[in-house]
């Protein structure tokens, strides 16, 4: 439990630095290339592109906090008036669930990673095209992670009472 | 039989709580399958949303929405319009209203509104002796008030789904969203005479000061707006330089925020936002596309059509559905699960999709202040320690008024329609 934990902790504080980069990265670029565009009248050719990778890997590096935070958009209407103990029992299957679907995800990204090396693609400063989509099948795979960890987080709850409301 | 089972499964674990993006996933991924097609085509679809260059304004707006959240923009802004509103009857409530609305525009209706400015205006209204559930009601109102505004995070979402023109859809929420602030604000006035509170005087050196103090963030909706409806800047180009200006004058002009520590923390925080939204939008057009492939809008549109012959019937029954649909879900799956389903089948009975978008949108504003998942009765139940069933007693009439100017809003296309062809944009 505790080396789970640590695990979880040391993931989150990689993407949390990750995703200050990709963020900063974004924020500096697409602005330095409205400037250069309406100075100079061109921007960097590979500068939008590059901002829109970033768009993509600060988006999976957020969506990884997320899960770890509990934060991703989900219907709780019907499981806020339940006791706390039901709710930790079927965050367990959820977070199971959504597990699941996160491999599944990764496989489908990996497939569409071997064929754009296949096709040997190219995204910008001879950089292939593949190598922007890292972020996707490594996105899920982290997503993954997190939810299984919560639901084990979660099952623990189910039989420790917490704060006595149990 | 496998496939109802299947499905009843899928459904259930949403209302179970589970990640909207994992069941969306889990039914293009299956329906793929089905259909024999490799799932990694999913995958070449979320590609494609991913880079499309109007999605780079969703995380620069948050960022700065919520960078400005954070740092003392709130206080500087309430201060203006106090010194501005003080005068008239229930001015403080106005103040409420149009900082809240301005505020919105930029946070994209997320909650931040209510903890960042309604955290600061609550204590200052029972403080200046307006009644509790006048306020409460209030503050919880504002919290999704100025949706309709540039450059909301909604508006842009709802764009990019529809393929309609972002800037067309900017223009076309700037009346009705007036609409809106301008009821509630008749409301807030006329109860604002009868508390009978102490008015302030206006006071020029006031207006002065405080307009000086929020000299480098005044300009911010100003030159957005005007950059965007002047075609000067593209929607993406007007969120490059407004996080960027954002950044800049928390940091170095205010200081009210620090770079290695304040910054880090505020990106986290925004950018977490962005991402479970952006998985939603990932798998969505997978979704969207096996719906489409599988005919569901024509054939909701046959069935719709033998019941609702005139377009002014299906209104009302869109109008009922939306606020069904704000009632269980959040803006963004909305969004994307709902409208590429009506929008078809409103084009067909006729209705501007510009004009659908803007009802849309106001349907889903006031979803968030519905029970029983209204996503602001809860925020203000949690940030002011009120009973969620005392937060929406308190904002029933809010609810009322706006549900009019919806009507309004439904009926005469003319208020989202006018303003984009007057300036001509496209």
């Amino acid at each position: 439990m505790r080396a789970l934990r640590a695990l979880s902790g040391l993931l989150t504080r990689i993407e949390g630095w990750a995703l200050v980069l990709f963020l900063s990265i974004m924020i500096v670029l697409s602005f330095a290339q409205v400037l250069l565009r309406n100075l100079f009248g061109s921007g960097l050719i590979w500068g939008d592109q590059l901002v829109r990778q970033m768009v993509m890997w600060t988006g999976f590096t957020g969506a990884a906090l997320a899960a770890a935070g509990n934060r991703h958009i989900s219907i709780d209407a019907l499981t806020k008036f339940l006791p706390a103990r039901v709710r930790h029992a079927l965050r367990v299957l959820t977070n199971v669930f959504a597990s699941v679907v996160c491999v599944y995800l990764m496989l489908a990204a990996w497939g569409l990673l071997l064929s754009e090396r296949e096709s040997g693609g190219e995204m910008f400063l001879a950089i292939p095209e593949w190598v922007g989509h890292v972020v996707i099948p490594a996105g899920y795979a982290l997503l993954a992670i997190h939810f299984l960890i919560n639901a084990v987080e979660n099952g623990r709850a189910v039989f420790i009472k917490v704060g006595g409301k149990g | 039989m496998e496939s109802l089972l299947i499905t009843v499964g899928l459904v259930l674990l949403a209302f179970l709580g589970a990640p909207l993006f994992a069941v969306f996933g889990a039914v293009s991924m299956l329906a793929f399958a089905a259909e024999g097609i490799d799932p990694s085509v999913i995958m070449v679809d979320l590609t494609r949303i991913f880079t499309n260059p109007t999605l780079v304004a969703i995380p620069l707006f948050t960022f700065a929405g919520y960078m400005l959240a954070e740092s003392k923009a709130p206080v500087r802004l309430v201060n203006l319009a106090r010194a501005i509103f003080g005068m008239i009857p229930g001015g403080l409530a106005v103040v409420a209203l149009v900082t809240s609305a301005m505020f919105t525009a930029f946070t994209g209706a997320s909650g931040v509104t209510i903890i960042a400015l309604g955290g600061l205006l609550y204590p200052i209204l029972l403080k200046e002796q307006y009644p509790e559930k006048f306020s409460l009601g209030l503050i919880t109102t504002t919290g999704s008030l100025g949706l309709l505004f540039p450059p909301s995070l909604p508006i842009i979402l709802y764009a990019l789904i529809a393929s309609i023109s972002i800037d067309k859809l900017f223009a076309a929420g700037i009346v009705p969203g007036v609409l809106l602030v301008a009821a509630l604000t008749v409301y807030s006035v006329r109860q604002g005479k009868k508390f009978n509170l102490q008015r302030h005087p206006f006071v020029w050196s006031n207006v002065l000061s405080s307009l000086r103090a929020a000299a480098w963030e005044l300009p911010l909706p100003i030159v957005v707006v005007a950059g965007i409806y002047s075609g000067a800047f593209t929607a993406t180009e007007a969120a490059a330089v407004t996080a960027f200006y954002v950044l800049v004058v928390e940091v170095f002009v205010y200081k009210d925020l620090t770079l290695f520590k304040d910054v880090p923390r505020v990106m986290r925080d925004s950018m977490t936002l962005v991402g479970a939204v952006l998985m939603i939008i990932g798998v969505a057009m997978g979704l969207t596309n096996y719906l489409i492939d599988q005919e569901v809008p024509n054939r909701l549109f046959e069935m719709t059509r033998t019941f609702i012959e005139s377009p002014t019937m299906f209104l009302v029954v869109l109008n009922l559905f939306l606020i069904v649909v704000g009632m269980m879900m959040d803006i963004f799956s909305a969004i994307i699960v709902v409208v590429p389903l009506i929008k078809p089948i409103a084009e067909a009975y006729g209705i501007n999709p510009v004009h659908l978008g803007i009802i849309f949108l106001t349907n889903l504003e006031i979803g968030y202040l519905t029970p029983p998942v209204g996503l602001n009765l809860f925020i203000s139940s949690l940030r002011f320690e009120k009973p969620v069933f005392t937060v929406v007693r308190a904002t029933l009439v809010y609810i009322g008024i706006l549900l009019a100017a919806l009507l309004v809003i439904t009926y005469v296309p003319a208020l989202s329609l006018w303003l984009g062809e007057a300036l001509g944009v496209k």
